[in-house]
């Protein structure tokens, strides 16, 4: 039986052989091709686990690939964007692309990593794999929904007083208010599908019991502020977030449901899904606070991964 | 004197006929209070104390926007702060038909290492701006020239109308 593999599309020799190295440490094996129509056959003969798609690539073909990947069971399908890349809209317009690494190097090695070490592990949960080891998490959790202004607040004072600027405090406070906001109003749901919180004023007290409670955890390694919520309900879906991001009303007119997610990921440069469909639903948001906003890409990363019910 | 909506504040501005916004804008702010206040035809915003605003604070100042433009009322917007630039950037109907007649901009020193928010007159720099071109900036620490911080197309894109 051949290896479990990733496969890469890319026509670039050098970002080949950088991706190769950087996606060979996990053990699987690399296969990768130039072109879309060199992965379609690769793809009748193959099931990967990833398939890696450059930017530069997408097209209806591109399209096509993606689709018949995820029929066959690819776990993620990701894209890579260089610096300065204005695609996300056409990529999110395509549903099956749950991964967008947007780098302003050759290849951005880590985010590639950890992305490919939690499918390959099978452990998706925690910011702890986006952040250096030892970083300390702080760790708070609701009871209340009017606790979230503090909690909001408090976010951005201690995030200032690490020295970070006001532009990344203020960053994290929006990021951190639209997460925990969403985790209380918008996800819990009952077992006929109904979202029983989800028209409620958001200024309204509620109590949060053992199963509403929203967990926020946060933590800066100097590399990346992470961000990272966590609802018990798990309802949020892949299509439900695809929708969001690709939300032309958001940008023109800021209406409708799914705005919060918009605004975060537009306000992060990474934004991290993890859906345990029926159990909970992890977002961590990343900014970065060690390069300067004109070293970065212009769009944000965003990921998603579900856990396996079986 | 200052009244407190929720989390905002509105207190008289430093020249007749200005009110000046702090705090917070979310769920609480009651922005649709502010056409009701403007004066002879004129809502003048005074925005540097604002230092957060979600998204059902901007979906609140959307409506705001759009009920001073039905009132037909000229909305000037002064001193925006950063965290509102971010939102008139993000989404383009927070703009309404307001003017902007300065904002803050992230800067660094190269030199020394500070970040700092500086106010840009709109006005004045106008032409720089529509060019794309950050006005320059003095470090206020160690007096060498800072460099604009973000992306001038991304940052200034909100002055495009």
């Amino acid at each position: 039986m051949k290896a479990a593999s990733i496969l890469i599309v890319h026509p670039d020799r050098k970002t080949q052989r950088t991706m190769q190295r950087v996606l060979g440490s996990t053990g699987y094996l690399v296969e990768v091709v130039d072109d879309i129509a060199q992965a379609r056959a690769q793809l009748d003969a193959i099931t990967p686990v990833l398939v890696v798609v450059d930017g530069s690539l997408l097209s209806a073909e591109a399209a096509a690939l993606v689709d018949a990947a995820r029929a066959k069971g690819v776990e993620a399908c990701m894209t890579l964007l260089g610096l300065g890349d204005d695609k996300i809209p056409a990529i999110l317009t395509m549903g099956s692309i749950t991964n967008l690494l947007s780098h302003a190097m050759p290849v951005l090695a880590d985010e590639l990593t950890i992305t490919v070490q939690k499918l390959i592990r099978r452990d998706l949960f925690g910011a702890e794999k986006y952040l250096l080891w030892g970083t300390e998490l702080h760790e708070v959790t609701l009871e209340r929904a009017s606790e979230r202004h503090g909690i909001v607040a408090s976010l951005g004072e201690q995030v200032r007083a690490r020295g970070q600027a006001a532009r990344v405090a203020s960053m994290a406070m929006l990021i951190a208010d639209e997460l925990i906001s969403n985790a209380v109003h918008n996800a819990p749901v009952d077992a006929a599908g109904v979202y029983y919180r989800a028209d409620l004023a958001r200024d309204q007290e509620i109590e949060l019991d053992a199963k509403h409670r929203v967990r926020m955890r946060w933590g800066c390694d100097a590399r990346y502020l992470a961000i990272e919520v966590r609802d018990q309900f798990g309802s949020l879906s892949r299509d439900t977030i695809l929708t969001s991001l690709a939300k032309d009303s958001v940008r023109e007119t800021g209406g409708g449901a799914g705005m919060g997610v918009a605004l975060a990921y537009r306000s992060s440069d990474h934004l991290v899904f993890n859906l345990h469909p029926g159990t909970c639903t992890e977002i961590i948001a990343l900014i970065d606070v060690r390069n300067p906003p004109t070293e970065r890409a212009g769009a944000s990363s965003y990921n998603i991964f579900v856990e396996r019910t079986q | 004197m200052t009244e407190t909506h929720g989390r905002m504040t509105i207190a008289p501005g430093p020249t007749p006929g200005v009110l000046t916004l702090g705090g917070a804008i979310d769920e609480t702010a009651d922005l649709h209070l502010l056409p009701k206040r403007a004066s002879s035809g004129r809502l003048s915003l005074d925005l540097a104390g604002v230092n957060f605003i979600n998204s059902l604070g901007v979906r609140d100042w959307i409506r705001m926007q759009a009920a001073a433009t039905e009132a037909g009322l000229d909305v000037e917007l002064a001193r925006v702060s950063e965290p509102l630039v971010h939102q008139l950037n993000m989404i383009v109907a927070t703009r309404g038909s307001s003017r902007v007649t300065s904002f803050y901009a992230p800067y660094a020193c190269d030199a020394c290492g500070r970040e700092e928010s500086v106010l840009i007159d709109a006005v004045a720099y106008n032409d720089q701006l529509v060019r794309l071109e950050p006005p320059p900036a003095k470090c206020p620490e160690c007096s060498a020239q800072m460099a604009f911080n973000d992306f001038p197309e991304r940052y200034f894109s909100f002055l495009s109308g």
